[in-house]
């Protein structure tokens, strides 16, 4: 997704009134990040779960946030995600750059890569895959999901190699 | 002393501020001492309770936020550390119940003997570091932290073992709604 795109997303977010962006950075958002530490609404933390547990903290104080990282993040932090976000259903909005869509990415992203669609069906967090197109109606989509107090996902494909 | 008698002491000087309480038996002796709205239970997750408490101080500054934390829980997470230290919350308040010990899957040993986990969180920028090891002093701190701003943290030297507290009955969704509802009214 373009660099102006994630502009766009960021502020649809924000003003949409999403207060908090908490997450571990990954080069396929990297624009929505820069944005959000432009607008000073950002907490960087050591590991995805720990972004998790923050936002969980932040949402039961009527704050909500969206979680972003990368997918192999993503796949170290299922077990917060289903014993934490899905079993007292927290409203949290995931936003996931997904590594390893292209096949011949990075080796180490390969496998998650491959089974990123797989792994969020699986564990039943609601996802929709965000393009420049469409990113919009998803948005909408996930707000109104957070609104009816249940946690989702939207992906960001990494189409690009460097 | 037995983790149980550390936390009854502290439970008496905590009235309405909310309580994140760690998985196992931290939580499980908190439900069985002092059960009340404001005390969010965890149930899995493991070593989130001090990210959570993170996340409630930040958006409720005029309320002190305890964490019940243990020394295999806090080990798990010790990034949690460096990110309250960079944000350095003045209303949060770390208690680690340190038994050396994995209490609830079995007395396993954690590594926490060998190393001082108050020093790392005080290199991580908490303003102020406590460890105890006797009900006088776990008195003594309580009344001197009663002026002092956060981000502290008071390490508790407990012994292994005691009566294993019952599970917690009430369904995870109703432990976060009534939590919930108690931050909005205080």
């Amino acid at each position: 997704m373009k660099k102006s795109f994630q502009i766009e997303l960021f502020d649809f977010f924000f003003k949409s009134g999403i207060e908090n962006y908490v997450g571990v950075p990954d080069s396929t958002l990297k624009h929505f990040i820069s944005r959000a530490l432009e607008k000073k609404k950002i907490i960087i933390t050591t590991r995805e779960e720990e972004a998790i547990g923050i936002a969980s903290g932040m949402s039961m104080s009527g704050s909500n946030s969206v979680v972003f990282m990368q997918n192999a993040g993503f796949a170290n932090s299922i077990s917060t995600i289903t014993s934490l976000i899905e079993l007292y259903q927290i409203p949290v909005i995931f936003l996931i750059g997904w590594r390893g869509y292209l096949k011949n990415d990075a080796p180490e992203h390969r496998k998650i890569g491959k089974i990123q669609p797989d792994l969020l069906k699986i564990i039943e967090l609601p996802s929709k895959v965000l393009s420049e197109k469409n990113w919009k109606k998803q948005c909408i989509w996930a707000m109104k999901k957070i609104e009816n107090h249940q946690p989702c996902a939207l992906v960001i494909k990494r189409e690009f190699y460097d | 002393m037995i983790r149980k008698e550390a936390m009854e002491l502290i439970l008496k000087k905590i009235k309405s501020e909310p309580i994140i309480s760690a998985n196992g038996f931290i939580s499980r002796d908190l439900f069985e001492l002092k059960e009340k709205n404001s005390n969010f239970y965890m149930i899995g997750s493991m070593g989130l309770s001090s990210s959570i408490g993170l996340g409630v101080a930040l958006k409720n500054p005029k309320k002190r936020i305890y964490v019940f934390d243990g020394d295999g829980n806090i080990l798990m997470n010790f990034g949690s550390l460096v990110t309250i230290g960079s944000i350095k919350p003045k209303n949060l308040i770390h208690i680690v119940f340190d038994n050396s010990r994995h209490a609830s899957t079995g007395g396993q040993p954690t590594n926490s003997k060998f190393i001082q986990i108050e020093e790392i969180a005080q290199k991580c920028n908490y303003s102020s570091i406590f460890r105890v090891k006797n009900k006088q002093e776990i008195i003594k701190v309580l009344t001197k932290i009663k002026t002092l701003s956060g981000p502290i943290m008071i390490l508790i030297k407990i012994s292994h073992g005691g009566k294993i507290g019952n599970r917690i009955e009430i369904p995870p969704i109703e432990i976060k709604e009534r939590f919930m509802k108690n931050l909005e009214e205080i």
